[in-house]
């Protein structure tokens, strides 16, 4: 996939669940000790202006009909990487993007609730909105320190900073590659400020991240 | 992208979807509840490893009184032949390339743990080599009816596992259908069944042997991770 300037080929996509403090309280999750890691497969990537599609089955059931916007920093490897240490982190980083972790937000919840694994909920196609490009790490002093932004039809419902993230970039690396081999092009998010909400057909989300660039996407009802 | 080479087959799988609960006795056996509609969960693909290939088990699972059992689960996979989503039960067959062995390695006690405090089923899936499969893909037209065939696991030998496909809650193209509700699939992508029961742990030194009927076995030793 075309990342900007970038063509990178990702195996996996890890996400982080609960890692800004604001958003933990407005979930009424616990904070956790360990980062709290989910993924989403491949089907869920879409670029820069590519439609988010709400499913049918989702918009016409009333116990599902909720899906979220989350917008997060996400970082992309360089090279295969396995137990990578804290001081050698950002030499494995290729580079940051803007990423949007949409949700189908009810479900989450019933299956939260009954124990069951965060996937069905995270993994509709096109749920995975990613770019407009890769800042590389030479262009970006310090990522913990970066307004995170986003707007649904021009008006802001998240806005937060980088530097307010429970587990910083090298942590969140050193702790996933203690447990599994990363590759090339592997996309790993950081996690969502507070601010979440709904997304309707016929939306426009703008998600901002300051240096990196705005991602814009439409959302569509599955079918139109 | 990741390819494998599974037989003859060389296929390019982007994801891995297991199904949890799919077997009653299994059910049981773990106080779950018996599942309305099918759960589901993905495995990436840094856990596949194919025949003969050591299972590595982890040193910080070896080494934690909190997490030190790792288990295995037989299961019958089945490969996607092309593009799909929203695929409907009498079309299905149409979508699968065919069958294969699947071991579906659990850090146990770590997914309890996870489980208990409503976090996802994600890393106790995930190591690397946790997804042993193989030894060959039998095309769906060489086996005539894919829920009446054999599971056996044996470890060094001794019976551990032993079931029939017959006893799945949801059948192939049930959970095809449904799963293809929410994603779309695409050549290479593999989807577990689920285990029947008997599930237990495996230590290093082990030999796993993972057998269906009509598809052959899969044969692992289990090494424990080396230190750097």
């Amino acid at each position: 996939m075309k990342l900007g300037d970038h063509t990178i080929t990702p195996t996996k996509i890890i996400c982080v669940g609960t890692n800004y403090m604001d958003h933990i309280k407005e979930t009424g999750l616990e904070i956790p000790k360990e980062p709290v890691l989910f993924p989403k497969t491949m089907n869920c990537l879409i670029l820069n202006n590519e439609p988010i599609i709400y499913p049918k089955f989702l918009y016409n059931n009333r116990k599902l009909n909720r899906v979220d916007y989350e917008v997060e920093l996400a970082f992309i490897i360089k090279e295969r990487c396995k137990n990578v240490p804290l001081n050698e982190a950002y030499d494995n980083i290729l580079g940051y993007t803007v990423f949007n972790d949409v949700t189908a937000r009810k479900m989450q919840v019933k299956d939260i609730v009954s124990k069951l694994p965060w996937f069905r909920s995270k993994s509709f196609d096109s749920f995975a909105p990613i770019g407009p490009r890769i800042a590389e790490i030479a262009e970006i002093d310090d990522p913990h320190n970066l307004n995170i932004e986003l707007k649904v039809n021009g008006k802001i419902k998240q806005s937060s900073n980088t530097k307010y993230l429970l587990f910083k970039i090298p942590e969140l690396l050193e702790y996933i590659t203690k447990l599994f081999t990363l590759e090339a092009g592997d996309i790993i998010t950081t996690g969502t400020p507070a601010g979440i909400g709904p997304i309707h057909p016929g939306d426009k989300i703008e998600a901002s991240i300051e240096k990196i660039g705005t991602l814009t996407n439409k959302v569509i009802m599955e079918g139109d | 992208m990741l390819n494998i080479k599974i037989g003859e087959d060389i296929i390019y799988p982007t994801k891995i979807v297991c199904l949890g609960r799919n077997y009653l006795k299994h059910i049981k056996e773990t106080n779950a509840a018996t599942p309305k509609e099918p759960v589901f969960f993905v495995k990436t693909l840094n856990t596949l490893v194919t025949d003969g290939n050591p299972i590595i088990y982890p040193n910080i699972l070896y080494n934690s009184q909190k997490y030190n059992r790792v288990d295995h689960e037989v299961e019958l996979a089945f490969i996607i032949s092309k593009t799909c989503k929203n695929i409907l039960v009498e079309n299905a067959y149409d979508y699968i390339l065919g069958y294969s062995v699947f071991l579906d390695i659990t850090a146990r006690k770590m997914q309890i743990s996870d489980r208990n405090i409503k976090l996802p089923w994600y890393r106790s899936k995930n190591f690397d080599t946790f997804s042993p499969i193989g030894p060959r893909i039998v095309p769906t037209s060489e086996i005539e009816d894919p829920h009446n065939l054999d599971l056996q696991l044996e470890i060094n030998g001794e019976i551990r596992q032993q079931s029939n496909t017959k006893l799945m809650l949801f059948k192939i193209p049930e959970t095809l259908e449904y799963l293809s509700k929410f994603v779309t699939f695409v050549a290479g992508d593999i989807i577990a069944t689920g285990t029947p029961s008997g599930i237990g742990p495996i230590q290093p030194g082990d030999v796993i042997k993972a057998s269906i009927e009509k598809i052959g076995h899969i044969s692992h030793g289990v090494l424990l991770e080396k230190v750097k």
